[in-house]
């Protein structure tokens, strides 16, 4: 029952369905429980709440990253699975606060100062999320200092940068060159991303990675986390 | 329907490279490509190349140079840098201009507005201030009389103001795509004067067969008035459909344009 119950949950963050009434990427599924539903039936069934995440949603969230990744899903597919996956976590979100089952980590994101690009910065956001993190989103135009204080406040274990623009890019380095001033620059994992950066442009500026899209950051944070243990 | 050809973008991979290792061949070749393809201006950003912010400003005024010798249709200098486009009008010998872009911010709005005003440039207008993209029509419109009413008190006619309403990718936000259209209706009526302008590929950011998502999307806005859009001009196609564009919407008269696309050989179905 527990286990039909998890491999229901995985199948319908992959379908994207947040609840009944949503037909799914393949069609004729309205009526059938959704994510929501079922999340909260494997919790009436006593089912761990670690096991609701890793096996549920975070296994489900993975099969959509490959099937981004081989073009057979598009945004709006990753978009609504995620969606799901974030609903769930808004139910489990309190147990999992009264519970001992730790994050992955506390990751911040912001796009760059001088730049208002938000739509990449939240699709990494709302992945990082499903993917077992507790993300900190600092919003758009952020300035430089802003993250420094908040690295030095909240002593997040990453922190991802965005920039669309060749000329606001180089304020992730200026992101990095202040971080080092302030003595926190071994504190903190830096990613960066958006479509002016790149591989080389990353080493270039001294920061930890750089992400070709959101499932890609998750591997990434993945990695890191898993160097950690 | 004005064509302003986009291909000359830094943030372009091949641009980009193009411009760091100073490939004035290739650059030369993409803007003539575009030209002959029929584009009304070329757009030309040369972002930072790959060094520092100073350098911005002369990689413009370099590539300017590059884009003039090849063509010499119109320029539409792509900058957000007051000094960069300064030094690109400062650079460009040609007399129509066009500049890209500014938006509903105080401070840009006068430094880059007295430049257009100066040299009598088209300047493209985005509606939105410092706080992003606003999700409304009603707030798109707010920063348009931002725009209007600052662009005029420095000089500038309402015929070089280009609007652009904002496309944001259909596949982030299914509702977005009538709030262009909408806002680019409501732009009409009020600044009758006034251009519209979008960048017409953002429609169909991260879905499949976007070439048929964005041509449908640019026959929707030449319905609700769009003047001018930002694309890809060696995608004939997408071409096509600007002639068609013209001529479902009274610009062709006497199908001229059409028929002599037909005759051309350069409709593409």
């Amino acid at each position: 029952m527990s286990e039909d119950i998890i491999a229901t949950l995985k199948e319908n963050v992959i379908q994207g369905r947040k609840s009944l009434e949503d037909e799914g990427i393949d069609e004729d599924l309205t009526g059938t429980p959704g994510v929501v539903e079922l999340t909260q039936s494997a919790l009436d069934n006593n089912i761990p709440l670690d096991v609701i995440v890793t096996q549920g949603l975070t296994a489900g969230m993975e099969v959509v990253g490959e099937k981004f990744a081989t073009k057979e899903y598009f945004i709006p597919d990753m978009l609504a699975s995620a969606e799901a996956v974030g609903a769930a976590m808004d139910i489990l979100k309190p147990l999992l606060d009264a519970s001992n089952v730790e994050t992955k980590g506390k990751f911040a994101i912001a796009t760059v100062k001088g730049d208002i690009h938000d739509i990449g910065k939240n699709i990494v956001a709302i992945l990082l999320r499903g993917a077992g993190y507790e993300v900190q989103d600092l919003g758009i135009d952020v300035p430089t200092e802003k993250i420094v204080e908040m690295v030095r406040e909240e002593k997040p274990d990453y922190i991802g940068l965005s920039a669309l623009l060749t000329t606001t890019m180089v304020n992730m380095g200026e992101v990095i060159e202040a971080l080092k001033e302030n003595g926190l620059r071994d504190k903190v994992k830096v990613l960066i991303g958006g479509a002016a950066v790149s591989d080389e442009y990353a080493c270039e500026i001294g920061a930890d990675a750089y992400c070709v899209d959101g499932f890609h950051a998750v591997k990434v944070l993945d990695a890191f986390h898993q160097a950690k243990a | 329907m004005l064509v302003i050809g986009e291909r000359i973008n830094a943030s372009n991979k091949s641009v980009g490279q193009a411009i760091a290792s100073k490939d004035e061949e290739f650059l030369a070749k993409l803007a003539k490509a575009q030209a002959d393809a029929g584009a009304d201006f070329v757009d030309v950003n040369a972002g930072v190349g790959f060094d520092a912010r100073e350098n911005a400003t002369a990689t413009m005024e370099w590539l300017i140079d590059i884009v003039q010798r090849a063509t010499d249709r119109p320029l539409a200098i792509d900058s957000d840098d007051p000094d960069t486009v300064q030094a690109a009008l400062r650079k460009y010998r040609g007399d129509t201009v066009m500049i890209n872009s500014v938006n509903a911010e105080p401070e840009r709005l006068e430094v880059i507005g007295r430049l257009a005003a100066e040299s009598q440039a088209s300047l493209v207008a985005l509606l939105m201030g410092k706080g992003g993209i606003p999700s409304t029509v009603e707030e798109r419109l707010a920063a348009s009389e931002v725009i209007m009413t600052h662009l005029t008190s420095l000089g500038v006619k309402e015929e070089q103001v280009f609007f652009d309403p904002l496309v944001i990718p259909i596949s982030v936000d299914s509702t977005q795509g009538i709030i262009t259209l909408k806002t680019i209706e409501q732009i009409k009526s009020r600044y009758p004067a006034a251009k519209t302008v979008v960048g017409l590929s953002n429609i169909s950011f991260g879905l499949p067969n976007r070439g048929m998502v964005n041509r449908a999307f640019l026959l929707m806005a030449a319905y609700a008035g769009l003047d001018a859009a930002i694309l890809d001009p060696l995608d004939a196609k997408v071409m096509s459909l600007v002639k068609v564009a013209d001529l479902l919407t009274g610009k062709d008269a006497a199908c001229r344009g059409f028929i002599r696309a037909h005759r051309k050989g350069i409709l593409a179905d």
